[in-house]
């Protein structure tokens, strides 16, 4: 019997329940996968021709959409490049606010591909545990954007909210039992023998290959390449806060799993610090705050909610190219636009990290038994929307 | 009138009517069965920080959420994919489910109330456990469905990986009492529990029951982010009832053979309790149960092995161990001169 015919293709996907909005074709040889092919665009939406026919602010909500467990990322990366444009930088105490919104976002979308990949190599356990403290992060989040997951927070020339009142005292409690937790964590799921069979030594993407392939985020970091964007090309606050790169050396689910794990706690030591170095200030850029009418300045002063001022309404972008980069929970985050000085931009190109790592499906599951599937997958905080924008 | 009721309840005390329809039968099986996943639900939730079932009938916490479940099933539409193979389809979780109940008949309750003795009624129930995976693969065959095939296959290589180290493990401790009789093997416990005298065999079985069962590390040919819901992926309602409540009949019957090799069946109860079969009997059940509630509260706690992993531990650390067990219990027979 020749090869070929050994062979039994396999669609896992999109009506899988452990697929995600994608197919995956698998050619199975007995228990060995033989080739893993991603097939993606379920849930296109064409955000980036959308965003030719939007008014500038009106991208914000939109550049969120696709990935909605991390959304500072997009929204932070989007203003990023308006601001280039624009030629103007947000005051010190927004690019602090910044990046306490990033932070908190990532630890909250670091535990949901945690508790993902939890369930999917069949521990609810760490898929409720995680899931279930996203919540304390969340409700931060929600406190300071008003929203529980689209914040929108980030505008161009600062932030939309002021610090609420007593807020560095709830960070410090869902700080403190975030940290509490992680013991959990450890004594039940990230040294459960059984975890530790499933993962190591599975899907092992050498340091060669994640470089030739582009692989970008916890990913790349866990086959050892110290590549973080917010050292390399530091942004919002970062240049001033004290912080690690987190590498793993092994490359395999295992070491993905652990990145995510130990920048969870490196982002509890970033807010700490935020929150100590916090400046005084304004939230926005000065030129908007004269933009805005006296009686709404007060009003702003009062709640701390900025008013927009009426040029936000028909923002015109100077004419000319701009990239910004953003490390997102997933990894780097890019965005290009073009403006021909309209209402809209003349192109939006937007690079997500997902989309880097698609790759990674058909390149880490050759060879491996069926049920690695999901055990790679999930390693890989994979978020098919995000790909698929 | 008197006469006939209490000839009635004399009827339903004979053996070969108490056992199959009551204890260990059919009536405790299905409430077994009803406490047995509320509880699977309510411990999991415990550990997961949640509620779980609540809303049926609230004042227990949701007790009887399986009766409605059970409800639920019952009317939903039974779903056959044209594709199947019909009578296969349709007689396999009859099959599955009966012969997991079948093995019952052949326990024993106390040292008086049996159904039939044997002298061979540990193998005949051994085998009897052994019949049911026949199905399980012959399901996934029928569903005509990829991931039911490769399910049915996950059975059949585990099946093959568990069965002769649980076989080897129990036959140890007939080797220790000298006898394939339940009966026998439990009186023999008076004094020291098997689980005490024989620990390996003890653990290895206990461990390999989980795994024919499909219980968590080892819930492989199910695995629901591998494989939907493995031989079982075309099932629904009713159907899909019988086939997951074969596993846990199955678990509870082997958990029951577990109490009565191991753990001293019906004792420590004194002999002149022993005349009804209430008492041995609750006493059998307790420690059956305890044994079920520890398998499925293990869902809380691990995620599921690959199936060469589960495949390695049968073959490679069971078998071993099993046969370690055989040498432990002919050492204790030669030392003491037979129990």
């Amino acid at each position: 019997m020749s090869l070929e015919e050994r062979e039994l293709e396999v669609l896992i996907g999109p009506q899988h329940p452990a697929s995600g909005h994608m197919r995956m074709i698998a050619k199975i040889d007995g228990d060995i996968v033989v080739e893993l092919r991603p097939n993606i665009g379920y849930v296109h939406r064409s955000v980036e021709k959308l965003a030719e026919a939007k008014k500038f602010l009106q991208i914000i909500p939109l550049v969120e959409r696709p990935s909605l467990a991390d959304t500072t990322a997009n929204n932070l990366a989007y203003v990023m490049a308006l601001e280039k444009l624009l030629g103007l930088e947000a005051p010190p105490r927004a690019q602090y606010l910044r990046t306490l919104l990033a932070e908190i976002n990532r630890i909250h979308s670091h535990l949901y591909g945690l508790g993902i990949h939890g369930v999917m190599i069949g521990s609810s356990t760490a898929y409720m545990w995680c899931f279930g403290d996203r919540e304390p992060f969340i409700e931060l989040a929600q406190e300071l954007t008003g929203a529980r997951l689209s914040y929108s927070y980030i505008i161009p020339g600062g932030v939309r909210r002021e610090l609420p009142s007593r807020f560095t005292e709830k960070v410090e409690k869902a700080l403190r039992y975030m940290e509490n937790r992680m013991k959990d964590y450890f004594n039940l799921y990230l040294n459960n023998p059984v975890t530790r069979a499933r993962l190591e030594g599975v899907g092992v993407l050498s340091k060669e290959d994640a470089i030739r392939l582009g692989v970008a985020g916890p990913n790349l970091r866990a086959s050892g390449v110290p590549y973080d964007v917010r050292k390399v090309e530091p942004y919002a606050a970062y240049p001033d806060i004290d912080f690690d790169i987190i590498t793993e050396k092994v490359g395999d689910a295992f070491a993905r799993v652990m990145v995510r794990v130990k920048e969870i706690q490196e982002s509890i030591r970033i807010i700490r610090q935020v929150l100590k170095k916090m400046p005084e200030g304004p939230i926005l850029h000065e030129k908007y705050i004269k933009a805005i009418s006296p009686k709404m300045r007060e009003y702003m002063k009062e709640t701390g909610e900025v008013k927009f001022p009426g040029i936000f309404a028909n923002l015109r972008i100077p004419a000319g190219e701009a990239i910004s980069r953003v490390e997102g929970g997933r990894g780097e985050v890019i965005f290009h636009i073009i403006s021909d000085g309209k209402m809209s931009p003349y192109r939006m190109r937007m690079v997500t990290p997902s989309f880097r790592n698609v790759i990674l499906f058909e390149h880490l599951n050759r060879g491996v038994r069926v049920a690695d599937i999901p055990a790679i997958y999930g390693s890989l905080d994979y978020f098919p929307p995000e790909a698929d924008r | 009138m008197q006469d006939l009721l209490s000839f009635l309840i004399s009827l339903l005390f004979r053996p070969c009517i108490f056992i199959p329809l009551i204890f260990p039968g059919l009536t405790v099986i299905f409430i077994m069965l009803l406490m047995i996943i509320w509880l699977e639900r309510k411990i999991a939730a415990k550990v997961q920080l949640r509620y779980g079932p609540l809303y049926v009938f609230k004042p227990l916490g949701g007790v009887i959420q399986t009766v409605a479940d059970l409800l639920k099933d019952l009317f939903q539409e039974p779903i056959i994919p044209k594709t199947v193979d019909k009578i296969a389809f349709l007689l396999t979780p009859i099959m599955l489910f009966g012969l997991a109940y079948l093995p019952t008949v052949v326990i024993p309750v106390s040292p008086t109330f049996y159904a039939f003795r044997s002298d061979l009624s540990l193998l005949l129930l051994l085998t009897l456990t052994t019949l049911a995976p026949i199905f399980t693969v012959l399901m996934g065959w029928a569903s005509n469905n990829k991931f039911s095939l490769i399910g049915g296959l996950r059975e059949g290589y585990l099946v093959i990986s568990y069965e002769i180290p649980m076989f080897l493990s129990a036959l140890s401790m007939a080797v220790l009492y000298g006898s394939l009789d339940l009966v026998d093997i439990a009186e023999a416990q008076k004094g020291i529990w098997g689980l005490f005298l024989n620990p390996v065999a003890g653990i290895s079985m206990l461990v390999l029951i989980y795994m024919s069962t499909g219980k968590f590390p080892f819930e492989i040919p199910e695995a629901e982010s591998e494989i939907v819901a493995g031989a079982y992926t075309e099932y629904s309602g009713i159907m899909y009832g019988l086939v997951m409540g074969a596993s846990y009949v199955k678990l509870y019957v082997l958990s029951l053979v577990y109490a009565i090799l191991f753990l001293g069946g019906w004792n420590p109860l004194p002999a002149s309790m022993m005349d009804n079969p209430l008492l041995p009997g609750a006493m059998l059940f307790a420690k059956a149960f305890i044994l079920i509630a520890i398998g499925v509260f293990l869902r809380a706690v691990y995620p599921r092995f690959r199936i060469d992993q589960a495949m390695n531990i049968g073959w490679k650390m069971a078998l071993p161990f099993s046969i370690l067990a055989i040498f432990i219990s002919l050492g204790i027979v030669t030392i003491t001169g037979g129990m």
